[in-house]
Order: C-alpha cells, then sequence, then structure tokens
C-alpha cells in the first residue's frame, strides 16, 4: 500500500512540475488622467521591443542609470535584428503576446493590421503630450495608416527625419546611395575630378589602385563588392542611378507611371559591364554567397576598395575602420551614371513611415507610455540621448553652442565605451529633434557645423581641402525637392497579394540570375541574361507595378490637395 | 507508440476494468505523458483549418475567434501549391525535390557510414581508447547549428577568405583552381549531407552501440569455436543481432525523409543556389510565415505529413512483407 501511496505522490509531483506555470507579475502604476510624474519614489517598468542593428547597453550603463535615479524608469530591452522582424512579428500576432512599447521598422506594418498597435489619434488630439503631437503635426497626413486592416489613423511616431529648425541643420554626410571608393584610391591617383563619373572610370581607378597593392594588410585587395543577404538592392539598384533615377527602389517613376527596370537597356548595360569587370579579377565573387556580417566584416579590414552601398548600410563598418584610426580606408561616394545622364543619387531627406514606436493595443497603460516619449522628447533628455551628458561627454561655449574635446570624440567613435555611455539601441527607434535642438545646436554630434570641422582628423581634412569642398555631402549632387510620390520604395504591396508574390519572385529571380550571369565567362552572359529575361517573363511583373503605380498616383493626389 | 519487438506473448484476456484496478497507479504515471502528446501533437492540428482559409491573424483574438474571422476557400491554397503551371507552384515542387535529394542523401550515407563507425567502435578493444575516440565523435553534436554553417562557410569560401578546403584540394592537385562551393547549385546537396554528417554521425552511432552491448558474448565465444574470424563474426553475430534495431531506425528514418533539416539550408541558401538549396522549410518561412501568408505555409505543412505517412507505413508494410520487425 505504501508502495501504491508512493506511487500515485510521484505521478501527481511529476504532473505539477510539467504544467506548472508562473503567474504574471503586474507592473507600472495605473494611468489616472494626470501626467505620471516621473521620479525615482515612483519607479515604473517599461518593456520595449526594438528593431536595430545596435546592440543592446551593457547592464550599468551610465545613461540607463541616470534614467533610472532621474525618471525612475527601467527599460527591459527585447532587441531584435532587422533580418528578424517578420518571423517575431508572426509569432506575436498569433500568440497574441507583444512588449508594451513596440519599436517596429516593417514597410509592410502587419502588426498595425494585425490590429496590435494602438490607434493614437485620440490620444494625441486630448492635449496632454503637447509635444509628442506638435512632433507629428507637420507629417501626420504622410503618416496615418490607411493600408486597411485597422481604422485609417496615427499608429507610429517616426524614428526618422522629422526636422525641426528653420532651416534645420542638416548632416554633411551623405548617408544614401553611391559607388563608395577609398579614400586612398583616390589619394593614389593624386585626387582626380569625380565630375563626370563612368562606371569605366570607376573601375579604371580601382584596377590600377589593386595592381599596385596586391594585398592590404597582408590580407589579398577586393576591388568591389556590395551587400546581398537581406538588402539585395545592393545588387539591383545601381541601373537606376546609372540612369539619372533617384532612389525608387525595384521601380523606375515616369509621370507618375511605375515600371520595373530590371529586364531594362540600363540593367543589360550594367550587369554586362559587371561581368567583365568580374573577369578582370575586379568583382569580389563571394559578394555573392557571402553573409551580410561577412561582407561587413571585409569592409571593416579595409581591403575593399570599391562597394554600392548606402552609407548607413555598411555604417558599423566604417565605424570600426575610424575605431581603427584607418581613415585612408574610409569611403568617399562618386556617381557614375551612363553616357547623357545627370546623377540623382542624393534626395531630400525622407521621413520614415511605418518605422519607429508606437503602443501595443493590449498595453495596460498606454497613458504612461506616452508620458514616457512626451518626456524623452524634451529637450533636455534628447540632448542627454544624443550628445551625452555635459561635462562629460560634450562642453558649452560662451554662445551656448556644444562642442568636445578630442578625447570626448574618441570615447564617441569607440564601440565597447559606447556600450557602456549610449544608449544607441533605444535612440535608433526613439523619435528625435532632428535638424535642430533649442539654442541652435544640431541634434547629433557629427551634424555641429563647427564640431565637424573640429573633428575631422588630419587626413580628412586634407582629403577635403585636395577636393575643394567642405563636407562630405558635397561628393554627392545637389537634391532638387522630392516629387510628390517620392519615394516608391515606401509603397508595399498588401499581405498575400499577386503583387506580393511577384515582387519576391522578382527579388529571387534577380539573385538567382544576376549571380549566375555576373560570375559566368563573359562569352557565356547573353545565355544567362536572357534565361533570367524568361524568368521575368513568368512572373506577374503587371499586377506589381499597378500596385505600386496606384500607390504612387494616391500620394501625387494627396499631395495636391494639400 | 508501443513498438512490438517480441511477438507471441500473450496476455490472458481480462476485462479492462479488472486490469485497471490492478494497475491504476502505472496509468496515472503515464498521464502527463499521454496529455503531454494531446496537448503538442494533437491539438496543434486544430490549426490545419488555416490551410482552408485566407488567414490573417488578428491580434488578442482567441484562437475560435481567429478562425471564424477569416474567409474560407476551399482547396485554393492547395491547388496553389501543385500547380506546375505558376511559378508558385513549380518553386513548391522544387523544394520538394530538394528536400527528398538531400534527406536521401543524408540517410543512405548515414545509415551506411553510421552502422561501419558502430561496428569499428565495437571492435575497439581498449576501453580507453574507445572511450577517447566516441567522445570525440559525439561532441560535433552538441554545436549549435549556427556555428556549423559559419564553419562550412568558411571552409568552403575561397582561400582567401580562409578556405582550406580549396587550399587542400590545391595543395594535393585535384584542382587547379579554386572552386567557389556555394556559389554552385550542384554542390549544395553534398554540403547539406557533409554538414549532417559531421555533426551527428558520432551521435548516432549511440543506439547502435547500445544494441551491441546487449549481445550474448556466448555467440562469439561459439562463433570462435566454429572458427569463425573476426570479419566473420562482425557480419554473422555482430551486425544479425543488431538487425532489428537497423530496421526500425531505417522505418523511422524513411518516415522523415521530407524533413531534410532547416538551419543548414537557412544559412547557406542564396540566391545564387537557391534551385537546389530552397526546401519545404525553407519555402514555407520564406513565401508563407515571412509573407504573412499562413493559410500557404500550414497547405504546405499538411501536404508534407500526408506524404510522411504514406512512407511511413509503406515501409513498415514492406519490413512486415519481409518478415523482418515492424514498427506498428
Amino acid at each position: 500500500m505504501k508502495r501504491t501511496l508512493l506511487t500515485a505522490f510521484l505521478s501527481v509531483i511529476l504532473s505539477t512540475v510539467l504544467f506548472a506555470s508562473g503567474a504574471d507579475e503586474a507592473k507600472g502604476a495605473k494611468g489616472n488622467g494626470e501626467p505620471h510624474v516621473f521620479s525615482p519614489d515612483n519607479p515604473v517598468t517599461i518593456d520595449a521591443w526594438i528593431v536595430t542593428s545596435q546592440t543592446a547597453p551593457s547592464p550599468d550603463n551610465k545613461i540607463s542609470k541616470l534614467l533610472k535615479e532621474r525618471l525612475g524608469v527601467t527599460l527591459n530591452y527585447d532587441i531584435t535584428t532587422p533580418d528578424q522582424q517578420l518571423d517575431r512579428i508572426g509569432i506575436m500576432l498569433a500568440a497574441g503576446t507583444i512588449p508594451e512599447l513596440v519599436g517596429s521598422t516593417d514597410q509592410n506594418a502587419r502588426l498595425v493590421q494585425g490590429g496590435a498597435m494602438l490607434r493614437l489619434d485620440d490620444y494625441l488630439d486630448s492635449g496632454r503630450w503637447p509635444l509628442l503631437a506638435e512632433h507629428v503635426r507637420p507629417v501626420r497626413k504622410k503618416l496615418t495608416w490607411t493600408g486597411g486592416g485597422v481604422e485609417d489613423g496615427l499608429y507610429q511616431f517616426p524614428n526618422y527625419n522629422r526636422f525641426y529648425g528653420n532651416p534645420p541643420i542638416m548632416s554633411p554626410i551623405h548617408w544614401g546611395s553611391a559607388f563608395w571608393i577609398q579614400k586612398d584610391v583616390l589619394a593614389f591617383h593624386n585626387y582626380p575630378s569625380l565630375e563626370n563619373m563612368t562606371l569605366e572610370r570607376y573601375f579604371d581607378l580601382i584596377e590600377s589602385y589593386m595592381k599596385a597593392n596586391p594585398t592590404i594588410d597582408g590580407a589579398k585587395t577586393i576591388g568591389f563588392s556590395f551587400p546581398m543577404q537581406g538588402r539585395v538592392w545592393g545588387l539591383t539598384n545601381p541601373p537606376l542611378f546609372l540612369a539619372g533615377y533617384p532612389n525608387d527602389g525595384g521601380v523606375m517613376v515616369d509621370d507618375g507611371q511605375a515600371k520595373i527596370y530590371a529586364n531594362s537597356k540600363y540593367a543589360y548595360d550594367y550587369f554586362k559591364f559587371l561581368n567583365m569587370a568580374h573577369d578582370r579579377g575586379l568583382v569580389d565573387p563571394e559578394s555573392f554567397t557571402q553573409t551580410l556580417d561577412q561582407y561587413l566584416a571585409k569592409v571593416a579590414s579595409g581591403r575593399v576598395l570599391g562597394v554600392h552601398d548606402q552609407r548607413w548600410s555598411f555604417g558599423t563598418a566604417n565605424d570600426a575602420l575610424v575605431a581603427n584610426g584607418q581613415y585612408e580606408r574610409t569611403y568617399a561616394a562618386t556617381m557614375p551614371v551612363f553616357p547623357g545622364k545627370k546623377p540623382y543619387y542624393a534626395d531630400r531627406d525622407v521621413l520614415n513611415i511605418n518605422q519607429g514606436f508606437g503602443i501595443a493595443s493590449n498595453a495596460e497603460n498606454p497613458e504612461l507610455l506616452l508620458d514616457f516619449l512626451e518626456i524623452m522628447l524634451t529637450p533636455e533628455l534628447q540632448t542627454i540621448l544624443s550628445w551625452g551628458i555635459e561635462g562629460e561627454d560634450y562642453l558649452v561655449d560662451e554662445n551656448g553652442l556644444f562642442y568636445k574635446t578630442q578625447e570626448m570624440r574618441d570615447n564617441f567613435n569607440n564601440l565597447t565605451w559606447k556600450q557602456d555611455n549610449r544608449l544607441e539601441a533605444l535612440l535608433d527607434i526613439m523619435v528625435k529633434r532632428q535638424g535642430e535642438l533649442p539654442g541652435g545646436n544640431a541634434f547629433a554630434a557629427g551634424d555641429q557645423p563647427g564640431e565637424f570641422f573640429d573633428s575631422l582628423k588630419q587626413y580628412d581634412k586634407d582629403f577635403l581641402a585636395a577636393y575643394g569642398l567642405k563636407t562630405w555631402r558635397q561628393f554627392v549632387n545637389d537634391p532638387p525637392p522630392n516629387p510628390a510620390h517620392y519615394p516608391a520604395w515606401q509603397i508595399s504591396p498588401p499581405d498575400g497579394s499577386a503583387a506580393q508574390v511577384a515582387n519576391q519572385q522578382l527579388e529571387d529571380a534577380a539573385q538567382r540570375y544576376l549571380s549566375e550571369a555576373v560570375l559566368t565567362s563573359p562569352a557565356r552572359f547573353d545565355s544567362v541574361w536572357n534565361e533570367y529575361m524568361a524568368a521575368i517573363d513568368s512572373i506577374d511583373v503587371a499586377a506589381y507595378e499597378a500596385v505600386i503605380t496606384e500607390g504612387v498616383q494616391a500620394r501625387i493626389r494627396a499631395a495636391g490637395g494639400e | 507508440m508501443g513498438i512490438t519487438t517480441s511477438p507471441g506473448v500473450s496476455a490472458k484476456k481480462r476485462p479492462w476494468r479488472v486490469t485497471f484496478k490492478k494497475q491504476w497507479q502505472l496509468y496515472l504515471m503515464s498521464f502527463p505523458m499521454l496529455f503531454y502528446l494531446l496537448l503538442f501533437a494533437y491539438v496543434p492540428l486544430l490549426g490545419w483549418v488555416m490551410a482552408f482559409q485566407e488567414f490573417r491573424p488578428r491580434f488578442g483574438l482567441s484562437p475560435i475567434g481567429q478562425v471564424m474571422s477569416n474567409k474560407w476557400v476551399g482547396l485554393e491554397n492547395f491547388k496553389t501549391l501543385l500547380d506546375n503551371s505558376t511559378i508558385l507552384g513549380q518553386r513548391f515542387l522544387q523544394s520538394v525535390v530538394n528536400t527528398l535529394g538531400q534527406s536521401l542523401l543524408i540517410l543512405v550515407l548515414g545509415f551506411f557510414l553510421t552502422i561501419m563507425l558502430s561496428l569499428l567502435l565495437n571492435e575497439l578493444r581498449q576501453t580507453g581508447v574507445k572511450r577517447f575516440v566516441q567522445n570525440v565523435l559525439y561532441l560535433p553534436h552538441f554545436l549549435s547549428w549556427v556555428i556549423v554553417a559559419m564553419l562550412a562557410s568558411t571552409a568552403l569560401s575561397l582561400p582567401g577568405s580562409g578556405g582550406f578546403l580549396n587550399d587542400f584540394l590545391m595543395k594535393v592537385h585535384i584542382i587547379d583552381r579554386p572552386i567557389q562551393f556555394l556559389a554552385d547549385p550542384g554542390y549544395f546537396w553534398g554540403i547539406v549531407a557533409g554538414t549532417h554528417l559531421w555533426k551527428n554521425l558520432g551521435w548516432n552511432t549511440i543506439i547502435y552501440m547500445a544494441a551491441m552491448t546487449s549481445i550474448d558474448p556466448n555467440l562469439y565465444e561459439a562463433a570462435s569455436i566454429d572458427g569463425a574470424n573476426r570479419y566473420q563474426k562482425m557480419w554473422h553475430v555482430t551486425l544479425a543481432s543488431i538487425r532489428p534495431t537497423i530496421v526500425l531506425l531505417l522505418i523511422i528514418n524513411i518516415g522523415m525523409l521530407l524533413t531534410s533539416g532547416f538551419e543548414i539550408q537557412w544559412l547557406l541558401g542564396q540566391g545564387v543556389n537557391i534551385v537546389r538549396s530552397e526546401n519545404i522549410d525553407v519555402f514555407v518561412l520564406r513565401y508563407g510565415i515571412k509573407m504573412g501568408n499562413f493559410s500557404l505555409a500550414t497547405a504546405a505543412g499538411i501536404l508534407r505529413t500526408v506524404v510522411s505517412i504514406i512512407l511511413l507505413t509503406g515501409s513498415n508494410f514492406v519490413a512486415r512483407s519481409l518478415k523482418q520487425e515492424t514498427l506498428f
């Protein structure tokens, strides 16, 4: 009998252990209509999901401590890298669990469509959050979600390119697309003019440098590369720029009509050229098989002479080069075009839509979360997030302008220091007062005119002087006002539509056939190209073009109505 | 899930209730596992309704609410997948071919090599050496697939990026120009099979080794007296004795032919090798989950399950008609 009882007892224990579940901990103060008073006596914990390629801050981060000591706020970070984002979103929607503060960058706004995000219009109109309301006021129409699934409205605060100031202080850096070339290659050729750049000249510059420097720091020199994994535009976008169009993604827009260019003469010319460049040993064949990390590691090693990429996309690699003091291995922008075309690589900075912080629709206390975003948007905290702490990270001159000592600048280029002293992941997705902070300072230290020139290393000063230019932005074209529809890449075909499938298949076909077309012998190029054209013909391109054209038209109408 | 390995022992027919009264503690003990199976293997099958809908997840709805709020489309999703005239259909069917190709290669190579390796290990007489070799062979199993993929990607890259395989092949003059293994789709099935073997070959010997330790030593003695040499003993005693284990494992593995793993294909698969790398799992992730098309993903999953069941019962039937051990 004793044994019987023991067995029964064990079974029950086993079941309990297997199926026990912890109760959720209640947290956060309940909203009561009055704004939350942020103080250490009134501590709150906020769960924040952030999509970013920045890393989480270290546990004893200086700014985290400051937020805790001054505001009583502790942030629980849940960081997802951009390439993992859609997997997470699917799981969040299906499971119905999501952190309360949601920082996503999904162009299709699936969380919004799926009803996981809170409509913020009524909150903002209540007047309790004046800074946030003012932040979205001039751009509200553009930010309003109208893609269906839920009521039209504002669901996310943009994380980039809402500019303050008249005129705003713009970044002296061109963050967009270019055919980047290592500064040392240009120095080697005695700073040749970059006007009227062509593909031929760009690759000739690289080739002669490569012949003179077959290895860099002991590793084999690589002529030209581009990102591919998750950033297939590194491979596919150049025909657009070479033909003198701005970055509209996978289409060229003429007279309000969107048309793919993958099957155009421009594309043929570019890839034919790339095929021959590969034959000359100038294109890294591993571009087609490497992961994004492997690509960035190569660029960071300083042995890649040229890349077609967007400046933000290889930002971490550039930071690593700067941190190593390899200024001659960082890049300058060039803008090759086909004969008779005018370069349009640079555009006016585009407001991010469907990216940035929003609030989960099941958040217990949305008012508190908005209070948090509101207080983070105050100039004081914006300055702390972007510049750091006065006296430690920057100094103020007699005119109230911020500046830094060399040591402070070096710290900002030091990756480990940044983990301990900056909240870069949070800053990446947070609402920002770009353009101008009160007192005439730029939002980011790198954008402060005085700071930009003072912080330039001698190498870069000499480099700019050799070209008679003052900023990196001057290496690219002076952009005219953006067209009303621009940019078409922000128009995403809805989930499950024929256009969406066509878009994916165009990307897949490009990766598959263009890889082969570039890597094959020049004699075989045309036959691979014809296979590629046949593959495109079998895709429902018309459905894709129709959806993008419709979006373009809607934007043109909206702009006309304003 | 009873594995019948000893035929002929039949219990006396007793009323069910008498048995239960006598052994209720045992039933109670099995309950947690039964519950676990029901909850995690059978309840999720209810999700199959998604395959017959145009399913859009709505945040915060109960599972039933999710199902009721969506449009029913009948067999539309299955038709899309099996329609060889559309690109999507071609992609799916190609992914089925890739899955079968990859897992057949893993199965055939893995099957023979594992048995051979187990036999060799079994013949090692010095316990110390045997233990050491076994431990070394088990270690790769504990590496995550991400690490294995990065190792493979480096090993297979060009010499300038650390591709020691190219280095080696060029040194011994098998090739005179480095090969971009990952850029040529033709190598991909081999890469999948190779990484699986590298990772799991040692680990998979465990079951065979366990079966070999239970062989009666008298059989070996008897064989020696009959004049059998070492190879004959391996063939007639060792292999013959573990035959039931071999057949059972083979049947189970055939049932899983439509699962060729996911990580290595996902991590090393790129546009350039997609024709040979995209298997069913990757297809489902790419065209189903990543695009928010859960219905298509579910339909693909159902098709796979149906084929797997056919394969499993088929091989079981063949084994039975050959008078071999069977799973059920």
